[in-house]
């Protein structure tokens, strides 16, 4: 009998959703992340602090493939970096500082065309917006919104796949109350239903609902300054 | 299926960006009309010379011309990180390949329509004798180009490489396109079309070489 979905890994619910060992990425001669370990659980969410340059957005973008760690192996939902980035990214999603939209499309046809070109129903589309407060600006051109509507609208996207895992960096960089609130509540509905989150910020006010608190610096986890120590 | 369904979603997104911008109206239809007067200027108003070269004329000023359809083409990637994005999408890679060449390529056959009455215009070159031999070249030509510039574009996300790597890759590459584009677009308006045989096929091994090429590497040109 089929336990599991195609391609899922046989234990698939057992097997953490982060995994790194010894991930060490360089770009050029400089080191971004230095020798991590680090497990995250299956419905865990993360809290990732650390100043600018500590290495929170390489790590980020190691778990969702955009990077290949230097040195060093891990898995992300029980796929391997290396051979499963097919498997991972049919399962992550990731909200950076860049909210990757067409400027001369409106935010409904950028939300279409990646609802058509990942297979989502394009009928999630409306909902999507409306979730984020955007349904009266949704056919406006994405080159006219200010940076906050943009994040909206890339929250809206993340909404319409449900990932297994969440990544988020920096995600409240530059955003009014209104698109921190959704980023927030994109957050929240996440984690209730079981995914995992990792959100990367240097904001103090946000990440009050993670279960789990990293610090990082000059490329490596470190004992988070605030509180005297953190497991990895 | 899925390849092409994806590839279709990709060019239709480009065409209504392109729609939108109106770049190829705005920028690139009058670069190539600005070259095809300065190089009729340059060789003087011999009719005769103007006519014998005018099949060379045309096809440079195309080949110019896409090499600002091709840097379009990937600026709208890199506005806000967009091609980040296709990356950490769950598709077949190949397929942005294949919808970013489509979408150029029918750009690019609209802009051969302009060109080509321009040509006929300034150069007072009759377009009759083997139109189909003519219009086969085009067809063929722009697929090439196409695949060529799609293929190499994504190699410059960022916009000052991608000013200066465009053309140092495309152009030397395209280099095959243009003598067989030349060679048979003479002679199809020299009504001597059942000698281009050779040349079309030069052609069509162009483009079997690019796109497949393209497919198969596109993927490892946009990774990490």
């Amino acid at each position: 009998m089929l336990l599991t979905a195609p391609n899922e890994p046989a234990h698939a619910a057992e097997v953490a959703a982060v995994s790194l060992s010894r991930v060490t990425r360089v770009f050029g001669v400089t080191p971004a992340l230095v020798r991590v370990d680090l497990e995250v659980a299956r419905g865990e969410a993360l809290l990732v602090r650390g100043p600018n340059g500590a290495g929170k957005s390489t790590l980020l973008s190691v778990l969702a493939t955009a990077l290949s760690p230097t040195y060093g192996t891990g898995s992300v939902l029980g796929f391997a970096l290396d051979r499963g980035r097919d498997e991972i990214r049919r399962r992550t999603e990731l909200i950076g500082h860049r909210t990757r939209l067409y400027e001369d499309l409106s935010g409904r046809e950028n939300l279409r065309f990646w609802a058509r070109l990942t297979g989502v129903e394009e009928a999630r589309v409306d909902g999507a917006l409306e979730a984020v407060g955007l349904s009266a600006a949704a056919d406006d051109r994405v080159g006219g919104y200010s940076q906050g509507m943009r994040q909206r609208v890339a929250v809206a996207r993340a909404t319409l796949r449900e990932p297994d895992l969440l990544l988020l960096d920096e995600p409240y960089a530059g955003l009014d109350d209104e698109a921190k609130e959704a980023v927030d509540g994109l957050v929240a509905r996440t984690a209730a239903r079981g995914a995992t989150v990792v959100l990367a910020t240097h904001d103090p006010t946000r990440g009050a609902g993670a279960s789990r608190t990293l610090y990082m610096d000059a490329g490596r986890i470190v004992p988070d300054p605030a509180s005297g120590g953190t497991r990895r | 299926m899925t390849l092409v369904r994806q590839a279709g979603v990709i060019a239709a997104k480009d065409l209504r960006i392109e729609v939108r911008g109106r770049h190829a109206v705005g920028t690139i239809l009058p670069f190539a009309a600005t070259l095809l007067i300065a190089f009729g200027l340059s060789i003087g108003p011999g009719r005769t010379l103007l006519q014998q070269t005018a099949p060379g004329l045309l096809w440079l000023a195309m080949l110019f011309a896409s090499v600002l359809a091709f840097r379009r083409s990937y600026e709208a990637e890199g506005e806000d990180g967009a091609l980040e994005g296709l990356l950490l999408a769950p598709i077949d890679k190949a397929a942005v390949f294949l919808g970013k060449a489509a979408a150029v390529a029918l750009q690019l056959i609209a802009l051969w329509v302009a060109v080509l009455l321009l040509v006929a215009a300034l150069f007072d070159v009759s377009l009759g004798g083997d139109t189909g031999i003519v219009v086969a070249a085009c067809l063929l030509g722009t697929i090439g180009l196409a695949a060529v510039g799609s293929l190499f574009g994504v190699l410059t996300e960022s916009p000052r490489a991608r000013e200066a790597v465009v053309p140092l890759l495309v152009l030397p590459l395209a280099v095959p396109v243009l003598l067989s584009g030349v060679k048979a677009t003479s002679l199809g308006l020299a009504g001597l079309g059942s000698q281009a045989g050779g040349w079309l096929g030069l052609l069509v091994a162009f483009d079997v070489v690019f796109l497949s090429a393209g497919t198969l590497v596109f993927e490892y040109l946009m990774e990490d």
